[in-house]
């Protein structure tokens, strides 16, 4: 039998593989996550709630499945965890938020419906900026979630306890959702694979909105791999969500051969400007890495995506307070102070300038689309910085005590590929020399996917491991 | 052009959805979304005549397809 450590240290691919041939079980292994979530619950905050004996339970029933030689899949009785805006039948689901703190859905969103279907195991609800609503992940109501490579610096949001939990080995998988960036960001900060795929490529069904317009759902795991296989069963058309997509879904881990033959790279430009010396440090040794493999990298200008920040905002702050109208007339002192205030600037956005930033998104998407009839994919940083510190406020601050302009330094970088709706991947590319991790993005054409796992995997063989949190 | 100010905001917000402003609320929403404006009104320059929202009537289909199957 396997040690915690030697469990943990797993990946979905090979853990799944091990299950599959019963050199481990679900048990054994749902067994270790627990105990790893008991031990840094308090610490990390990155869990709401403990599915304990629910997970236990599916864990057997795995088991007994494999012994009577059923095998769903590489998620059969795989330990994963959920963002805690998709709903799990009987299993408490509150956004973040405290209006949701005693909420119970009576049925799954068709992620997680997937997901258990494919054979996984529910270790609970992860922790996230309320209502996905911001990307530090300060939570007035559940407690600051904390990055597992410095508890005193933030794990990015929304899904900062998506990504928390990846770091901290206390979760094989997790879902996500990304409406600016919010799967990107924390796993450019937690040192994680963060997949935001296509949007309507993955059913937004009984998952709470921030912006349905914007709103992505997808992976944030351990590797490429992992992610891949995880889209590979949550993503395709759902009847339930009359915008997912009925593009046919691909087999997203065909093509994980390295092989970086014939890519052609394109580098935002305007997305060089402004980046902390260690992130344009680990960047530019990123290129080179692609270079070496193969990939011709060039620069490539894309004029107008500067302007993407602005159309997120009107569109995200417009969608969100339609959707809060009503707990806002008479639960406004329940949100967190940001929150609120996001919320107001929305009941106040004029429609002109909303339906504007909605016109706008086929600007934008033109230009990027013209840029990869040169190119296989595009690549910028993931952010500006590393993971800034959190004061006792909340705020986010940088090492020299100012606070981040989230715009500048993080959503500049994400939010474009939310309102084009591409495919973006974010991965490490290594740590910052005080051990924090530093991230690059690979975006892709609608519904190509597997380019970009084609392309991220290869970068993240010939990089090798990143070294883990020392918790 | 009239800049948008506190007492606009909570004028507004009173009318519009019965929600009560304090004073210095209304002043940091009416910075907010001054400064949305300001870029917002920019966006034409990106070149937006002829363009169509992303409102496909597919959806709008489906939406009511979906609806009368769950009733």
């Amino acid at each position: 039998m396997a040690n915690q450590a030697e469990l943990l240290s797993f990946d979905v691919a090979t853990l799944g593989e091990k299950i599959r041939t019963r050199e481990i079980s679900p048990v054994e292994v749902t067994d270790a996550y627990l105990e790893r979530i008991d031990e840094f619950r308090e610490r990390l905050l990155a869990y709401i709630t403990v599915n304990r004996e629910d997970a236990r339970t599916a864990a057997r029933n795995a088991e007994a499945e494999l012994m009577a030689g059923d095998w769903r899949g590489p998620f059969h009785g795989v330990p994963i965890a959920l963002k805690d805006l998709c709903y799990t039948r009987g299993v408490l689901t509150t956004g973040g938020s405290k209006i949701l703190a005693d909420f119970v859905p009576d049925f799954d969103c068709t992620v997680w419906a997937r997901l258990r279907e494919a054979g996984a195991v529910l270790l609970g609800k992860l922790n996230l900026h309320e209502f996905a609503s911001g990307a530090t992940n300060t939570n007035p109501h559940w407690g600051t979630c904390r990055n597992p490579y410095n508890l005193e610096r933030i794990p990015g949001g929304s899904s900062g306890g998506s990504g928390a939990a990846i770091a901290s080995r206390t979760a094989a998988a997790t879902i996500g959702t990304d409406t600016g960036g919010s799967i990107r960001i924390p796993a450019a900060f937690c040192g994680c694979v963060g997949m935001k795929p296509t949007w309507s490529r993955v059913s937004r069904y009984g998952v709470l909105p921030l912006a349905d317009s914007l709103d992505h759902t997808g992976p944030i795991t351990r590797t490429v791999r992992d992610a891949a296989l995880m889209l590979q069963v949550i993503a395709g058309h759902d009847p339930h969500d009359s915008t997912s997509s009925t593009e046919p879904v691909p087999d997203y881990a065909a093509n994980l051969n390295g092989d970086l033959t014939g890519v052609r790279i394109g580098i935002i430009a305007e997305l060089l400007t402004g980046l902390s010396d260690e992130v344009a440090l680990s960047f530019n040794a990123a290129l080179r890495e692609l270079r070496i493999l193969g990939a011709a990298v060039e620069e490539v200008k894309i004029a107008n995506i500067g302007t993407c920040s602005t159309i997120a905002t009107n569109i995200m702050f417009a969608e969100a307070a339609e959707y809060h109208e009503q707990w806002m007339r008479t639960r406004a002192h329940e949100y967190g102070h940001d929150v609120r205030r996001m919320l107001e600037a929305g009941m106040i956005t004029p429609a002109v300038y909303y339906v504007r930033a909605q016109r706008s998104r086929a600007a934008i998407l033109a230009e990027t689309l013209k840029a990869l009839e040169r190119f296989t994919v595009l690549v910028a940083p993931t952010a500006a910085i590393p993971a800034p510190r959190i004061d006792v406020g909340g705020r986010a601050l940088l090492d020299s005590g100012a606070p981040v302009d989230m715009v500048a330094s993080v959503l500049r970088f994400t939010a474009p590929f939310n309102v084009t709706g591409q495919p973006s991947l974010a991965l490490p590319t290594g740590l910052s020399p005080n051990g924090l991790p530093l991230s690059m993005q690979i975006i892709g054409k609608p519904f190509d996917e597997a380019t970009v796992f084609k392309v991220a995997d290869a970068y993240e063989r010939a990089r090798g491991s990143i070294p883990e949190p020392k918790l | 052009m009239a800049r948008l100010n506190g007492p606009t905001v909570k004028a507004l917000a009173l009318e519009l959805f019965d929600y009560k402003f304090s004073d210095d609320d209304a002043a940091s929403v009416a910075h907010i979304v001054g400064a949305m404006a300001n870029y917002s009104r920019r966006l034409h320059a990106i070149g937006l005549a002829g363009l169509q929202p992303p409102f496909g009537y597919a959806t709008m289909r489906a939406e009511a397809a979906r609806i009368r199957r769950n009733s």
